[in-house]
């Protein structure tokens, strides 16, 4: 029958599968290039991987810097400091558009076309605007997220019931009450969903822009590696990203539950 | 059983027409509510019965006529109502609780926004978390005295209807307005659990007539908007009814001018002991049904209106 459920120790172990066979077909793969051709970088063995990372974390003689806290320090940098600023600025911006429908009328158009922009395709505007540099990137990623975000607060602030905002007054609130004590704790789990999401795109601006323009940065370091066909390199470094975009969902999605313990079985 | 007299206003609606766009809605409704009255207000469906009761809550001012509330400590004028306020306090059919809040902040968060504002729980917080105690234990009480005791951490999406209703009324009830309006509150409810929110009201009721026959005054006026007739008068003391079909040709209009008061009789009281025997007012449904929603009824405005003259309370002015 379709959609029988399963034992839990099943589906766990038919994940687990999947993974392994996954790593095994790899591992295949690999040793078979080295069979055809010992010099091989393109599909390198777990060892030659190992090789890679090391190279990645320790003193590089000719830069005299280690690749990866280099890389991580810039692109962490980049990527927090634009993500904060376009967070603050999206639920700022969200807020007031959903609460006055006066800046609703004025907002609501320059926000819609500036969210058809990519932001990648404008980092020269950025350039010309806030100059090279770390600026550059971080106002990229701030105005790369900024209109969804701030579409998703906007749109969730105008989703909630006008009963409950007359509640709320009857229940002698003032505005800003209102606003502090009732919206924003309404709309918070929607904006932290939003924020999971937006994080993906910030990295791939991110990574775009250091690809094109950068000089240190992971973005920089793949696209420099990916040339010399250094997948030893280039394969670890995906992995990290991989790894950075689980954890920041998981601490995500672990404080919105935590913050919000009302939300998941509400929606 | 005529209902009891009570001298002292509680709410003076005066006038009110309103409309959406062209489309009249309300026509010069003029009530005048006294203080212990618990109100069913009824209507065919589209007559403005939530148009009023917005009215009376302040959110939606009529376009013409005034609201006046008489709250205890303000002298027999009266103060005119110009927005939401805590001595009006609401339960909707849905949405009154905050989804983000338990059983007993739900409570508690009138008094915080009544009696705090944020710079005082921002920058006095130990004295605030003390009386932030104080008010999680007077919620609690609260929601003991409607039967809730042990739904106290639930979340309104862990609760059933009539759970939520009963908070909402709680909810509604700590600030001790002195008006309260409760707009359909039980129409989403089954039967049974319905009932028993009839009940309570009955309760409230007849705590508001030992009070006063204790020399006090009876500290909660309540109006009740209802689809269910049965209910109207069950639980009201007046039932008032609201309706478009009306003879405004003999009032000199060429249209429809807005639904306004048609009917407004006591109702019989009730009280707990007593059996629930809807044939004893099969009479009174039977009028109001044929006065306020048959599409073809086309008597004089006035000709129903006669819970003055029945309850031999004063006139309207």
């Amino acid at each position: 029958m379709i959609r029988r459920s399963i034992r839990p120790h099943t589906a766990l172990a038919l994940g687990v599968l999947s993974v392994l066979l996954l790593l095994a077909a790899y591992t295949a793969l690999a040793i078979r290039q080295y069979h055809r051709n010992p010099d091989d970088t393109t599909i390198p063995r777990w060892n030659q991987l190992q090789k890679g990372f090391v190279s990645a974390i320790e003193v590089n003689k000719r830069s005299g810097d280690r690749w990866l806290v280099a890389d991580a320090l810039a692109s962490g940098q980049r990527l927090f400091l634009g993500l904060g600023c376009g967070i603050l600025a999206a639920f700022g911006l969200g807020l007031l558009m959903g609460c006055s429908p006066c800046a609703e009328a004025a907002l609501n158009p320059p926000l819609s076309l500036l969210a058809k922009v990519p932001p990648t395709a404008a980092l020269a505007v950025f350039f010309v605007l806030v100059g090279t540099g770390n600026n550059m990137y971080v106002a990229m990623i701030a105005f790369g997220i900024l209109p969804t975000l701030a579409m998703t607060v906007y749109l969730a602030v105008k989703e909630f019931p006008d009963e409950l905002l007359f509640k709320a007054y009857t229940l002698g609130a003032s505005n800003t009450e209102v606003v502090w004590n009732i919206i924003v704790r309404q709309v918070l789990p929607r904006f932290i969903d939003a924020v999971r999401l937006s994080i993906g795109p910030a990295m791939v601006y991110l990574i775009a822009a250091e690809m094109v323009v950068g000089d240190v940065g992971f973005g920089y370091r793949i696209r420099l590696q990916s040339k010399l066909l250094n997948m030893s390199v280039v394969y670890p470094y995906l992995a990290l990203l991989a790894g950075f975009g689980f954890g920041m969902d998981y601490l995500l999605t672990r404080a919105r539950r935590r913050l919000c313990p009302w939300y998941q079985a509400a929606s | 059983m005529s209902p009891s007299i009570l001298p002292s206003p509680a709410l003076d609606i005066q006038g009110v027409s309103h409309g959406f766009g062209a489309k009249p809605v309300l026509h010069d409704v003029t009530l005048r509510l006294h203080r212990g009255q618990f109100l069913s207000l009824v209507g065919p469906s589209g007559c403005g019965k939530s148009t009023l009761l917005r009215a009376i809550v302040g959110t939606h001012p009529p376009r013409q006529g005034a609201i006046r509330t008489f709250p205890m400590n303000r002298g027999s004028e009266g103060v005119a109502v110009l927005g939401p306020g805590r001595d009006r306090g609401i339960v909707y059919q849905q949405y009154s609780l905050f989804p983000f809040l338990t059983a007993r902040q739900n409570v508690a968060i009138g008094l915080m926004l009544d009696e705090t504002g944020i710079p005082f729980r921002f920058f006095r917080w130990p004295r605030w978390r003390r009386l932030r105690r104080q008010h999680l234990r007077q919620a609690e009480e609260m929601l003991v005295s409607v039967r809730l005791g042990d739904a106290l951490d639930l979340y309104p999406h862990e609760m059933s209807g009539g759970m939520r209703q009963r908070v909402a009324l709680a909810q509604a009830m700590i600030l001790r307005p002195e008006i309260i309006l409760l707009d359909e509150p039980f129409g989403a409810l089954d039967e049974a659990t319905r009932q028993d929110l009839q009940e309570m009201l009955v309760d409230l009721y007849q705590k508001n007539r030992h009070a006063q026959e204790s020399g006090g005054m009876p500290s909660l006026t309540l109006i009740i908007v209802t689809h269910e007739l049965n209910e109207a008068i069950y639980v009201g003391d007046r039932v008032v009814g609201l309706s478009q079909y009306w003879n405004w040709r003999a009032d000199g209009h060429s249209a429809c001018p807005g639904a306004t008061v048609v009917y407004d009789k006591p109702a019989p009281v009730f009280d707990l002991r007593t059996q629930r025997e809807f044939e004893r007012f099969a009479a009174q449904r039977n009028e109001i049904r044929h006065v306020v929603f048959e599409p073809s009824s086309q008597y004089p405005r006035h000709q129903h209106v006669t819970y003055d003259q029945e309850s031999g309370a004063p006139a309207n002015a």
